[in-house]
């Protein structure tokens, strides 16, 4: 900053870090994001819901047992309560954050909020490809399509669909992993 | 590049002999297991319950000795006459279990490696174990334990065959050889390392110390120091002694092994990525370990396989890994350098991904394209303040990690389509790997090598140190 030293890295670089990161972590070519619906937000919402309150109550009671001072029990509560009104404005964001594009011959996933990520699965590497709903998804409606490939690193999963999409998203790539198999 | 198969089709120039054909027929272990074994659990019970009967008197120490040893004999026996297994067009049946008797088929088309292994006290009896991995993980690899040497190494070459999709009674393929490691280098590259030499200093000093002070709480640190030098310095040096490489059409064989012997052969295409190791000290004498992750061989199988050469000459290190993917040369794959921070490189051609990292044990990983199973771009809050992202490379678990980390976002991004559009162009030519004798496919569109200037300008022993 202060030597009047050229430094080539920002000015020739890209003007914008934040502008390169979201070249870089653009949909591919030709094929936009398809997004998914609001039902994920509701899902991320509940689910932190009843994670803080089953957290706050369960350490609250505990802390009554051992007969900590209340305050202590007021901070556990208070952090808590925090947290949860953290989750429940960070769900928005974080549905929007999702998307994938089926691509001539790979499958693009692009999410996460603190931590942006860009999957690329090619058809031909996936294994097992199924769709998965538990209780809240159920009640909500929408389902998890995961797709497994060799490589047990990466967990790549579609959350948050309606289940008639989720079910022929799962359909489609089943039949082009199939037809673009290569074997392992 | 693997020369083709000499008697292939054509009937094999010396007749086999009648006892050779592992083809048709059932096998079992050799017999000696059942005595082996009920002396072994008679032996065990003798000298646990043996000091207890024998306040009763020593008949009856040997009359429960007399009923353990038929005990024993009962479930061996049968156990030893029911567990077979037998070729049957190319699959390989395996029958076993007495009471939940289990049956399983297996189509060798699938195999991932075969390894024959004689442990030092079967040698001594003539037997070996036949290991044939399949790519399910953990649990399904097959081993045959305690056959006859002879007709395990027979069916090492009939499942072999089978996998290339050869009739089960074609010859070994002929092998050239490739590399041997001299034992001096063996030692001398494993000593000539910087824990080791650190733990053997300290090792001196601690002894130094007992002799001079003779105080017995030095001890105490002794033992950790000589288990790890146990594991990491005695370990290697007894695995890989008499270390034997070489070449043949189906594949990569390996022989190694002091009081371990053994045997593993990698078929073609088997091999999912690579990783070159080179530790500070090693990069003085030019050698290098090369490591490989390879399907079959799945979690604690994973760390005792993986080498492909365990001290190799740095040049001898890169042939390696242009025979185990050919059509490419890994060393003349234009690299891309980060000098950001740490300093890496990573590059991609239409063959490899080549990723070039560590300050001073390097690590230079290479995976063909057509092999990865993922790929991924990842940034955190603190890279995309900067402006940055990871590129990961996923293969099947084992030693390899390729990424490029911490690149410009939109080279990450580059260096991100630019494998997948790769791999999409070399996975459609290449479908699968099996039955690799009978098709051309596999060498014939692969694509040509580079060009032959290229190779002769830039010696594969120093490009991708150039870069860092």
């Amino acid at each position: 900053m202060e030597t009047s030293e050229p430094t080539p890295k920002t000015e020739a670089g890209p003007s914008n870090p934040r502008r390169s990161v979201d070249v870089a972590f653009a949909a591919p070519e030709g094929v936009p994001w398809r997004r998914i619906p609001t039902g994920l937000a509701w899902y991320l919402r509940l689910e932190s819901v009843a994670v803080c309150l089953a957290a706050g109550a369960g350490g609250g009671v505990l802390a009554l047992l051992w007969g900590l001072p209340m305050w202590a029990l007021g901070v556990w509560l208070g952090l808590w309560l925090v947290a949860g009104v953290a989750l429940w404005f960070l769900a928005g964001s974080s549905q929007r954050s999702w998307g994938y594009a089926e691509a001539s011959a790979e499958l693009y996933l692009s999410y996460g909020v603190l931590v942006r990520r860009l999957v690329v699965v090619p058809y031909g590497r996936m294994q097992v490809v199924d769709v998965t709903t538990n209780l809240l998804e159920q009640a909500l409606g929408i389902a998890t399509v995961r797709v497994r490939t060799a490589a047990s690193a990466a967990d790549t999963r579609v959350v948050g669909l309606p289940l008639s999409e989720a079910v022929q998203l799962r359909d489609r790539l089943a039949a082009r992993s199939e037809s673009f198999s290569t074997g392992l | 590049m693997l020369p083709p198969r000499p008697g292939q089709g054509a009937p094999p120039p010396p007749p086999p002999r009648p006892g050779d054909d592992v083809t048709t027929g059932v096998f079992r272990s050799h017999w000696m297991i059942v005595p082996v074994r009920v002396i072994a659990v008679t032996l065990v019970f003798v000298a646990l319950v043996g000091p207890i009967l024998s306040t009763f008197g020593h008949a009856w120490v040997l009359l429960m000795a007399v009923a353990v040893v038929f005990g024993a004999l009962a479930y061996a026996l049968p156990s030893w006459w029911y567990g077979t297994f037998g070729l049957r067009e190319d699959h390989l049946v395996v029958h076993g279990g007495l009471f939940l008797r289990s049956s399983r088929e297996i189509p060798l088309s699938r195999l991932q490696a075969v390894d024959v292994v004689r442990p030092l006290l079967t040698q001594v009896f003539g037997v070996a174990e036949l290991r044939i991995e399949l790519a399910g993980g953990d649990g399904s690899a097959i081993r045959l334990h305690y056959l006859p040497r002879e007709l395990a190494e027979r069916m090492r070459t009939a499942v072999l065959a089978h996998a290339a999709g050869l009739p089960g009674r074609s010859p070994d393929a002929p092998e050239r050889p490739f590399y041997r490691l001299p034992f001096p280098l063996l030692l001398g590259a494993l000593t000539f390392r910087v824990p080791i030499l650190l733990a053997f200093i300290l090792l001196l000093m601690l002894g130094t110390a007992f002799v001079v002070f003779l105080e017995a709480g030095v001890l105490g640190a002794v033992v950790p120091l000589a288990l790890g030098l146990l594991r990491y310095y005695w370990g290697p040096l007894a695995r890989y002694t008499d270390f034997y490489a070489s070449l043949s059409p189906d594949g990569l064989r390996l022989r190694y092994g002091m009081f371990q012997r053994r045997m593993q052969t990698i078929p073609p295409g088997r091999v999912q990525a690579v990783r070159i190791v080179e530790p500070l000290l090693w990069r003085a004498l030019g050698v290098a370990r090369v490591e490989a992750t390879m399907a079959g061989y799945a979690g604690a199988r994973q760390g005792d396989s993986s080498d492909l050469l365990p001290v190799a000459p740095r040049s001898r290190a890169f042939t390696l890994v242009n025979e185990m993917f050919p059509g490419s040369e890994a060393a003349v794959v234009p690299l891309v350098v980060n000098r950001e921070r740490l300093p890496s490189a990573a590059g991609v051609d239409e063959h490899l991904f080549v990723s070039v990292r560590g300050l001073f044990c390097r690590v230079t990983e290479i995976v063909p394209v057509e092999r990865m199973q993922t790929l991924r771009l990842s940034a955190g809050p603190l890279a995309r303040w900067r402006g940055r992202a990871t590129v990961d490379v996923d293969t099947p678990p084992g030693p390899v990690a390729a990424r490029a980390a911490d690149r410009d976002a939109e080279e990450g991004r580059r260096f991100l389509n630019a494998l997948a559009e790769y791999g999409r162009r070399a996975r459609v030519p290449s479908a699968g790997t099996e039955r690799w004798a009978t098709r051309a496919t596999m060498r014939a569109e692969r694509g040509p090598a580079p060009s032959e200037d290229e190779k002769t300008e830039e010696t594969p022993g120093d490009t991708p140190g150039e870069a860092l």
